[in-house]
């Protein structure tokens, strides 16, 4: 579900609206932590897509968390 | 007079987000008895390499009625709020325009609307701000958090862009209400279907766990949505937040 981009960073490959993936990786990840309110935007509370650890890029997000999974 | 006071730029992973200290400095007018702030908004600029940013690049906006005597004092306030509260590692900016007095608003909301779409720089940002009478300035780090104040201040007066920030406390009796119960909601200008279609006041809504509202035409509109399956009377339920993520 990542990969790892041409700055060296691990990049989700499902873009802005893979709810489910990223709920599921979320609920597996030791590092989750839920963004201010005012940046979620995914409907489950639990999600890549609410963590203060995913940076927006222009068609997904970096995460920022030290030891995600690659593979995963 | 009217004012507009748009910060970006001051945190950083650790710490508070903007939007608090958007309301922290909305609520200290009031008490100061400054003025009567209005609701704080979230307005989404680019996001691009060449942009530095924390993890969302938004700027955040909230207008206010004041006495006009007290302007400066309110940008003094603001400033030295900036200078204490940002986060170690941001670029803060501070915007505050005196919306009666502006001569450039359309140049203003275009170039917040700009700032959705390209990079910019702090001299565009700078130059247009002398030329309306806009104050802007940065407090920390390399200030460039004052493209993003800016372009704040311009997509909140154009009225159509942005979330506003918190969820709306509503009583509800089994998860339903009306459309004219939400209507006379304090903090609901206006409720609208997503679609377009008319609502009449007896229409049912099921609400979401967190329901916002978005700033269309100037108002913090709540937007529905047509249940799937309407049921018990209930044919509209609120957007879902994945809806709403476009605003």
């Amino acid at each position: 579900m990542f990969y790892v981009d041409s700055n060296g960073h691990r990049q989700f490959s499902g873009g802005q609206e893979d709810w489910q993936s990223t709920a599921l990786l979320a609920a597996h990840c030791q590092e989750f932590l839920p963004d201010v309110e005012e940046e979620l935007v995914s409907d489950d509370p639990r999600s890549c897509y609410n963590c203060r650890l995913r940076r927006w890029t222009a068609t997904s997000f970096t995460c920022q968390a030290s030891d995600i999974c690659l593979n995963y | 007079m009217q004012i507009a006071i748009s910060i970006d730029d001051t945190d950083n992973m650790g710490s508070r987000g903007t939007g608090a200290l958007a309301s922290l400095l909305a609520e200290e007018i009031e008490l100061r008895n400054w003025g009567t702030s209005r609701f704080v908004t979230r307005h989404q600029l680019l996001v691009h390499p060449d942009i530095p940013y924390t993890s969302h690049n938004s700027a955040m906006c909230f207008t206010a009625e004041i006495v006009p005597e007290h302007l400066q004092s309110i940008i003094d306030y603001a400033a030295g709020f900036l200078d204490r509260e940002s986060a170690t590692g941001s670029d803060p900016g501070l915007c505050v325009v005196p919306v009666d007095c502006l001569e450039q608003c359309a140049d203003l909301i275009a170039f917040g609307r700009r700032a959705k779409e390209v990079v910019l720089s702090k001299e565009e940002a700078y130059e247009l701000a002398c030329r309306s009478g806009i104050h802007l300035s940065e407090h920390g780090g390399t200030g460039q958090g004052v493209i993003g104040a800016l372009a704040g201040a311009g997509l909140r007066l154009s009225g159509n862009d942005g979330r506003l920030k918190g969820c709306l406390p509503v009583a509800v009796r089994n998860g339903r209400i009306s459309v004219a119960e939400l209507r006379v909601h304090g903090d609901v200008d206006e409720v609208r279907s997503i679609d377009g279609t008319e609502l009449a006041g007896d229409e049912q809504v099921r609400l979401g766990d967190k329901v916002k509202t978005v700033l269309l035409e100037g108002k913090a509109v709540l937007l529905i949505e047509p249940l799937a399956c309407a049921a018990d009377g209930v044919a509209w339920q609120t957007c879902s937040k994945q809806r709403l993520k476009r605003y």
